[in-house]
Protein backbone atom coordinates (compact mmCIF):
# COMPACT_ATOMS: atom_id res chain seq x y z
CA UNK A 1 0.00 0.00 0.00
CA UNK A 2 1.33 3.39 -0.77
CA UNK A 3 1.96 5.47 2.15
CA UNK A 4 2.21 9.05 1.10
CA UNK A 5 2.97 10.81 4.49
CA UNK A 6 6.34 10.10 5.75
CA UNK A 7 6.09 7.76 9.50
CA UNK A 8 6.49 9.69 12.58
CA UNK A 9 10.17 9.58 12.85
CA UNK A 10 11.26 10.66 9.35
CA UNK A 11 9.15 14.01 9.64
CA UNK A 12 11.12 16.82 8.66
CA UNK A 13 12.05 19.62 11.85
CA UNK A 14 13.26 23.18 11.04
CA UNK A 15 16.87 23.21 12.55
CA UNK A 16 20.14 25.90 12.69
CA UNK A 17 20.35 28.70 10.89
CA UNK A 18 23.93 29.47 10.05
CA UNK A 19 24.60 32.83 9.09
CA UNK A 20 26.93 34.36 6.51
CA UNK A 21 30.48 35.72 8.04
CA UNK A 22 32.26 36.44 5.15
CA UNK A 23 29.99 39.46 4.47
CA UNK A 24 29.31 38.66 1.26
CA UNK A 25 26.71 40.79 -1.22
CA UNK A 26 26.05 37.84 -3.12
CA UNK A 27 24.79 34.71 -0.96
CA UNK A 28 22.34 32.26 -1.72
CA UNK A 29 20.82 29.79 0.85
CA UNK A 30 21.24 25.97 0.48
CA UNK A 31 18.75 24.15 2.77
CA UNK A 32 20.11 20.88 3.61
CA UNK A 33 18.46 17.35 5.04
CA UNK A 34 20.76 16.49 8.11
CA UNK A 35 20.01 12.99 10.52
CA UNK A 36 22.33 12.48 13.03
CA UNK A 37 22.02 8.57 14.10
CA UNK A 38 24.07 8.88 17.25
CA UNK A 39 20.79 11.19 18.45
CA UNK A 40 17.68 9.91 18.66
CA UNK A 41 15.57 13.23 16.89
CA UNK A 42 13.54 13.57 14.14
CA UNK A 43 15.97 14.71 10.84
CA UNK A 44 15.82 18.44 10.35
CA UNK A 45 16.75 21.09 8.00
CA UNK A 46 19.42 23.27 8.41
CA UNK A 47 19.63 26.40 6.01
CA UNK A 48 23.42 28.15 5.24
CA UNK A 49 24.02 31.44 3.83
CA UNK A 50 26.94 30.90 1.38
CA UNK A 51 29.03 33.46 -0.30
CA UNK A 52 28.70 32.83 -4.22
CA UNK A 53 31.42 35.22 -5.20
CA UNK A 54 34.15 32.63 -4.34
CA UNK A 55 32.29 29.42 -4.91
CA UNK A 56 32.85 27.17 -8.36
CA UNK A 57 29.22 26.33 -10.63
CA UNK A 58 28.89 22.74 -9.48
CA UNK A 59 26.12 21.76 -6.47
CA UNK A 60 28.88 19.29 -4.81
CA UNK A 61 31.35 22.84 -4.85
CA UNK A 62 28.95 24.00 -2.71
CA UNK A 63 28.77 21.40 -0.26
CA UNK A 64 32.32 20.63 -0.13
CA UNK A 65 32.22 24.67 0.85
CA UNK A 66 29.77 24.23 3.45
CA UNK A 67 31.75 21.12 4.88
CA UNK A 68 35.40 22.95 4.59
CA UNK A 69 33.79 26.64 5.83
CA UNK A 70 31.01 26.63 8.17
CA UNK A 71 29.61 22.82 9.05
CA UNK A 72 32.78 20.13 9.03
CA UNK A 73 30.01 17.62 10.54
CA UNK A 74 27.70 17.46 7.09
CA UNK A 75 28.01 13.97 5.64
CA UNK A 76 27.47 12.74 2.29
CA UNK A 77 29.04 10.85 -0.42
CA UNK A 78 31.54 11.81 -3.49
CA UNK A 79 34.58 10.50 -4.94
CA UNK A 80 35.70 11.28 -8.83
CA UNK A 81 33.66 14.80 -9.32
CA UNK A 82 33.26 14.39 -12.74
CA UNK A 83 29.83 12.32 -13.18
CA UNK A 84 31.70 8.84 -13.52
CA UNK A 85 31.37 7.23 -10.35
CA UNK A 86 27.88 8.20 -9.46
CA UNK A 87 28.58 8.38 -5.72
CA UNK A 88 26.89 11.73 -5.19
CA UNK A 89 23.30 11.17 -6.45
CA UNK A 90 21.72 13.21 -3.96
CA UNK A 91 17.93 15.37 -4.79
CA UNK A 92 18.86 18.84 -5.36
CA UNK A 93 15.85 21.36 -6.34
CA UNK A 94 13.25 18.59 -6.23
CA UNK A 95 15.15 16.45 -8.94
CA UNK A 96 17.43 13.48 -8.78
CA UNK A 97 21.27 14.24 -10.36
CA UNK A 98 24.90 14.12 -9.19
CA UNK A 99 25.81 17.18 -7.38
CA UNK A 100 29.25 17.23 -9.10
CA UNK A 101 27.68 17.74 -12.63
CA UNK A 102 24.49 19.88 -11.79
CA UNK A 103 25.00 23.58 -11.99
CA UNK A 104 23.71 25.89 -8.59
CA UNK A 105 22.79 28.43 -11.61
CA UNK A 106 19.75 25.63 -12.66
CA UNK A 107 18.64 25.62 -9.51
CA UNK A 108 15.72 28.97 -9.03
CA UNK A 109 15.44 30.39 -5.38
CA UNK A 110 16.97 28.25 -2.34
CA UNK A 111 18.63 25.46 -2.87
CA UNK A 112 17.31 22.14 -1.57
CA UNK A 113 19.02 19.24 -1.17
CA UNK A 114 17.81 16.05 0.01
CA UNK A 115 19.32 12.53 -0.12
CA UNK A 116 17.98 10.38 -2.93
CA UNK A 117 14.09 10.01 -2.40
CA UNK A 118 12.08 6.61 -0.28
CA UNK A 119 15.91 5.38 1.00
CA UNK A 120 16.52 4.78 4.66
CA UNK A 121 18.87 7.25 6.01
CA UNK A 122 21.99 6.30 6.89
CA UNK A 123 23.56 9.99 7.87
CA UNK A 124 22.46 13.19 6.26
CA UNK A 125 22.61 12.97 2.34
CA UNK A 126 23.42 9.24 2.83
CA UNK A 127 21.03 7.10 1.60
CA UNK A 128 20.86 3.20 2.25
CA UNK A 129 21.24 1.85 -1.10
CA UNK A 130 21.66 -2.25 -0.31
CA UNK A 131 17.97 -3.30 -1.49
CA UNK A 132 18.72 -1.69 -5.14
CA UNK A 133 22.25 -3.80 -5.24
CA UNK A 134 20.53 -6.59 -4.08
CA UNK A 135 17.95 -6.51 -6.86
CA UNK A 136 21.47 -5.95 -8.92
CA UNK A 137 22.60 -8.96 -7.93
CA UNK A 138 19.49 -11.09 -8.46
CA UNK A 139 19.51 -10.52 -12.40
CA UNK A 140 22.80 -11.75 -12.63
CA UNK A 141 24.81 -8.78 -14.44
CA UNK A 142 27.73 -10.86 -16.20
CA UNK A 143 28.20 -12.79 -19.43
CA UNK A 144 26.78 -16.15 -19.39
CA UNK A 145 27.45 -18.72 -21.77
CA UNK A 146 26.11 -22.65 -22.02
CA UNK A 147 29.29 -23.76 -23.57
CA UNK A 148 31.81 -25.27 -21.19
CA UNK A 149 34.83 -26.12 -24.03
CA UNK A 150 34.58 -22.41 -25.52
CA UNK A 151 37.99 -21.51 -25.23
CA UNK A 152 38.15 -18.74 -28.55
CA UNK A 153 37.06 -15.08 -27.95
CA UNK A 154 33.18 -14.89 -28.60
CA UNK A 155 33.08 -12.14 -31.53
CA UNK A 156 30.49 -9.27 -31.47
CA UNK A 157 29.47 -7.14 -34.51
CA UNK A 158 29.73 -3.68 -34.46
CA UNK A 159 26.13 -3.85 -35.05
CA UNK A 160 25.47 -5.88 -31.94
CA UNK A 161 27.43 -4.35 -29.94
CA UNK A 162 25.17 -1.06 -31.03
CA UNK A 163 22.87 -2.24 -29.16
CA UNK A 164 24.43 -1.54 -26.10
CA UNK A 165 24.81 1.90 -26.41
CA UNK A 166 22.72 3.47 -23.85
CA UNK A 167 22.56 0.67 -21.51
CA UNK A 168 26.25 0.05 -20.58
CA UNK A 169 27.02 3.45 -19.98
CA UNK A 170 25.16 3.46 -16.74
CA UNK A 171 27.39 3.87 -13.64
CA UNK A 172 24.28 2.73 -11.08
CA UNK A 173 23.96 5.86 -8.88
CA UNK A 174 20.18 5.24 -8.47
CA UNK A 175 19.17 8.78 -9.15
CA UNK A 176 16.44 7.12 -11.67
CA UNK A 177 15.49 4.22 -9.14
CA UNK A 178 14.34 6.43 -6.55
CA UNK A 179 13.14 8.95 -8.56
CA UNK A 180 10.32 6.66 -9.10
CA UNK A 181 7.36 6.95 -7.58
CA UNK A 182 6.05 2.87 -8.27
CA UNK A 183 9.94 2.05 -7.01
CA UNK A 184 9.31 3.98 -3.72
CA UNK A 185 5.86 1.96 -2.57
CA UNK A 186 7.23 -1.40 -4.46
CA UNK A 187 10.67 -1.34 -3.77
CA UNK A 188 10.76 -4.87 -2.20
CA UNK A 189 9.81 -6.37 -5.39
CA UNK A 190 9.55 -4.11 -8.72
CA UNK A 191 12.90 -4.23 -9.63
CA UNK A 192 12.97 -0.48 -10.52
CA UNK A 193 14.48 1.55 -13.50
CA UNK A 194 18.02 1.46 -13.25
CA UNK A 195 18.19 -2.26 -12.78
CA UNK A 196 15.73 -3.53 -15.01
CA UNK A 197 18.14 -1.01 -17.85
CA UNK A 198 21.50 -3.43 -16.47
CA UNK A 199 18.94 -6.61 -17.12
CA UNK A 200 18.28 -5.19 -20.60
CA UNK A 201 21.85 -4.68 -20.85
CA UNK A 202 22.49 -7.88 -20.86
CA UNK A 203 18.98 -9.53 -22.50
CA UNK A 204 20.46 -7.72 -25.82
CA UNK A 205 23.75 -8.67 -25.46
CA UNK A 206 24.74 -10.67 -28.15
CA UNK A 207 27.03 -12.95 -26.70
CA UNK A 208 25.23 -14.03 -23.49
CA UNK A 209 22.67 -17.37 -24.35
CA UNK A 210 20.91 -17.15 -21.21
CA UNK A 211 18.52 -14.48 -22.90
CA UNK A 212 15.78 -16.81 -22.99
CA UNK A 213 16.09 -17.66 -18.89
CA UNK A 214 16.62 -13.31 -18.28
CA UNK A 215 13.80 -13.15 -19.68
CA UNK A 216 11.54 -15.10 -18.16
CA UNK A 217 12.99 -14.33 -15.20
CA UNK A 218 12.23 -10.22 -15.63
CA UNK A 219 8.68 -11.04 -16.64
CA UNK A 220 7.09 -10.89 -13.61
CA UNK A 221 3.64 -8.53 -12.64
CA UNK A 222 5.59 -7.12 -10.25
CA UNK A 223 9.04 -6.98 -10.94
CA UNK A 224 8.32 -5.83 -14.74
CA UNK A 225 5.21 -4.70 -14.97
CA UNK A 226 4.68 -1.88 -11.53
CA UNK A 227 6.70 0.32 -14.53
CA UNK A 228 3.50 2.86 -15.19
CA UNK A 229 5.76 4.72 -17.93
CA UNK A 230 5.40 7.76 -15.59
CA UNK A 231 8.87 8.66 -16.55
CA UNK A 232 10.65 9.93 -14.15
CA UNK A 233 13.75 7.68 -14.14
CA UNK A 234 14.52 9.29 -17.73
CA UNK A 235 14.18 12.90 -16.67
CA UNK A 236 16.03 12.36 -13.84
CA UNK A 237 18.88 10.52 -15.62
CA UNK A 238 21.93 12.47 -15.04
CA UNK A 239 24.13 10.16 -18.14
CA UNK A 240 20.79 11.13 -20.35
CA UNK A 241 20.34 7.59 -20.16
CA UNK A 242 16.35 6.22 -21.04
CA UNK A 243 15.41 3.54 -18.72
CA UNK A 244 11.88 3.75 -19.53
CA UNK A 245 12.92 3.01 -23.23
CA UNK A 246 14.70 0.03 -22.33
CA UNK A 247 11.66 -1.32 -19.87
CA UNK A 248 9.44 -0.78 -22.79
CA UNK A 249 11.73 -3.02 -24.85
CA UNK A 250 12.09 -5.67 -22.76
CA UNK A 251 8.19 -5.69 -22.32
CA UNK A 252 7.84 -5.66 -25.96
CA UNK A 253 10.09 -8.68 -26.31
CA UNK A 254 7.85 -10.54 -23.98
CA UNK A 255 4.68 -9.59 -25.90
CA UNK A 256 6.11 -10.55 -28.93
CA UNK A 257 8.42 -13.77 -27.67
CA UNK A 258 7.32 -17.56 -27.59
CA UNK A 259 8.40 -17.94 -23.87
CA UNK B 1 8.88 -2.64 14.74
CA UNK B 2 9.96 0.95 13.17
CA UNK B 3 13.36 1.00 12.26
CA UNK B 4 15.25 3.65 13.39
CA UNK B 5 16.69 5.18 10.28
CA UNK B 6 14.02 7.79 8.93
CA UNK B 7 13.00 7.47 5.62
CA UNK B 8 14.31 10.25 3.18
CA UNK B 9 11.22 12.18 1.86
CA UNK B 10 10.07 11.45 -1.30
CA UNK B 11 6.87 12.82 -3.14
CA UNK B 12 6.83 16.10 -0.52
CA UNK B 13 9.97 17.36 -2.46
CA UNK B 14 10.02 15.62 -6.14
CA UNK B 15 9.32 18.20 -8.28
CA UNK B 16 6.30 17.38 -10.69
CA UNK B 17 6.92 17.88 -14.29
CA UNK B 18 4.31 17.05 -17.41
CA UNK B 19 4.88 13.07 -17.73
CA UNK B 20 4.08 12.35 -14.15
CA UNK B 21 1.12 14.40 -13.82
CA UNK B 22 -0.11 13.28 -16.94
CA UNK B 23 0.58 9.44 -15.24
CA UNK B 24 -1.22 10.40 -12.23
CA UNK B 25 -4.29 12.55 -13.81
CA UNK B 26 -4.53 8.89 -16.31
CA UNK B 27 -5.19 7.51 -13.14
CA UNK B 28 -7.27 9.56 -11.05
CA UNK B 29 -9.37 9.81 -14.64
CA UNK B 30 -9.43 6.14 -14.83
CA UNK B 31 -11.21 5.34 -11.47
CA UNK B 32 -13.27 8.75 -11.93
CA UNK B 33 -14.62 7.36 -15.34
CA UNK B 34 -15.76 3.91 -13.50
CA UNK B 35 -17.90 5.44 -11.06
CA UNK B 36 -19.35 7.78 -13.17
CA UNK B 37 -19.90 4.96 -16.01
CA UNK B 38 -21.98 3.31 -12.27
CA UNK B 39 -23.69 6.97 -12.09
CA UNK B 40 -24.95 6.58 -15.83
CA UNK B 41 -25.95 3.24 -15.15
CA UNK B 42 -27.97 4.34 -12.11
CA UNK B 43 -29.29 7.26 -13.93
CA UNK B 44 -30.29 5.10 -16.93
CA UNK B 45 -32.56 2.90 -14.60
CA UNK B 46 -34.03 5.57 -12.50
CA UNK B 47 -36.06 6.20 -16.06
CA UNK B 48 -37.78 3.30 -15.53
CA UNK B 49 -39.25 4.72 -12.34
CA UNK B 50 -41.58 7.53 -14.47
CA UNK B 51 -41.41 11.07 -15.69
CA UNK B 52 -41.27 12.47 -12.31
CA UNK B 53 -37.73 11.02 -11.84
CA UNK B 54 -36.68 12.35 -14.96
CA UNK B 55 -37.73 15.84 -14.06
CA UNK B 56 -35.66 15.85 -11.07
CA UNK B 57 -32.77 14.27 -12.97
CA UNK B 58 -33.56 16.71 -15.77
CA UNK B 59 -33.47 19.52 -13.31
CA UNK B 60 -30.09 18.63 -11.77
CA UNK B 61 -28.11 18.13 -14.91
CA UNK B 62 -29.41 21.78 -16.26
CA UNK B 63 -28.63 23.97 -12.98
CA UNK B 64 -24.34 25.27 -12.66
CA UNK B 65 -23.63 22.29 -10.78
CA UNK B 66 -25.49 19.75 -12.99
CA UNK B 67 -23.67 21.97 -15.98
CA UNK B 68 -20.36 21.54 -14.25
CA UNK B 69 -20.07 18.10 -13.16
CA UNK B 70 -21.24 17.08 -17.08
CA UNK B 71 -18.44 19.11 -18.11
CA UNK B 72 -16.07 17.74 -15.98
CA UNK B 73 -17.06 14.19 -17.20
CA UNK B 74 -16.48 14.90 -20.33
CA UNK B 75 -12.81 15.97 -20.21
CA UNK B 76 -12.28 13.23 -17.69
CA UNK B 77 -13.42 10.66 -20.69
CA UNK B 78 -11.72 12.99 -23.24
CA UNK B 79 -8.42 12.86 -21.34
CA UNK B 80 -8.78 9.34 -20.46
CA UNK B 81 -8.78 8.74 -24.29
CA UNK B 82 -5.85 11.02 -25.19
CA UNK B 83 -3.75 9.72 -22.28
CA UNK B 84 -4.25 5.81 -23.59
CA UNK B 85 -3.52 6.92 -26.89
CA UNK B 86 0.15 8.79 -26.11
CA UNK B 87 0.44 4.97 -23.75
CA UNK B 88 -0.48 2.85 -26.50
CA UNK B 89 2.21 4.75 -28.41
CA UNK B 90 4.87 4.16 -25.68
CA UNK B 91 3.84 0.71 -25.64
CA UNK B 92 5.07 0.17 -29.21
CA UNK B 93 8.26 1.60 -28.29
CA UNK B 94 7.99 5.45 -29.70
CA UNK B 95 7.90 8.59 -27.75
CA UNK B 96 10.45 8.09 -25.25
CA UNK B 97 12.93 10.64 -25.79
CA UNK B 98 12.53 13.80 -23.12
CA UNK B 99 11.28 16.26 -25.52
CA UNK B 100 8.99 13.90 -27.41
CA UNK B 101 7.09 12.92 -24.05
CA UNK B 102 6.64 16.72 -23.18
CA UNK B 103 5.07 17.51 -26.25
CA UNK B 104 2.48 14.10 -26.44
CA UNK B 105 2.26 14.92 -22.52
CA UNK B 106 1.08 18.22 -23.43
CA UNK B 107 -0.83 17.91 -26.54
CA UNK B 108 -2.71 15.39 -23.91
CA UNK B 109 -3.51 17.87 -21.34
CA UNK B 110 -4.22 21.14 -24.11
CA UNK B 111 -6.41 18.43 -26.69
CA UNK B 112 -8.27 17.01 -23.82
CA UNK B 113 -9.47 20.98 -22.43
CA UNK B 114 -10.13 22.11 -26.65
CA UNK B 115 -12.00 19.04 -27.26
CA UNK B 116 -14.07 19.76 -24.15
CA UNK B 117 -15.41 22.91 -25.12
CA UNK B 118 -15.79 21.92 -29.04
CA UNK B 119 -18.19 19.08 -27.16
CA UNK B 120 -19.76 21.86 -25.17
CA UNK B 121 -20.07 24.28 -28.16
CA UNK B 122 -21.53 21.38 -30.08
CA UNK B 123 -23.90 20.06 -27.41
CA UNK B 124 -25.20 23.83 -27.16
CA UNK B 125 -26.12 24.78 -30.60
CA UNK B 126 -26.34 21.35 -32.02
CA UNK B 127 -28.12 19.31 -29.71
Amino acid sequence: MALINLPENSKVQKGKYFKDKTGSENLRKVNIYRWDPSTGENPRIDTYEVDMNNCPSKVLDILNKIKNEIDPTIAYRRSCAHGVCGSCAMNMGGKNGLACTKPHAEIDGDIDIYPLPHLKVKKDLIGDLDGLYKQYQSIEPWLKTNSKSETSEIIQSKKDREKLDGAYECIMCACCSTSCPSYWWNGDKYLGPAVLLQAYRWIVDSRDQERESRLKKVADELKLYRCHTILNCTSACPKGLNPAKAIAEIKKMLATANI
Amino acid sequence: MESKEPLSPHIQIYRWHISSLVSISHRITGIVNIIIITLICVWASLLLLGESKYETINFFLNSFIGKFIILGITWSFIFQILSEIRHLIMDLGYGFEPLITKITGLIVICGSIILTIIFYLIGKNFI
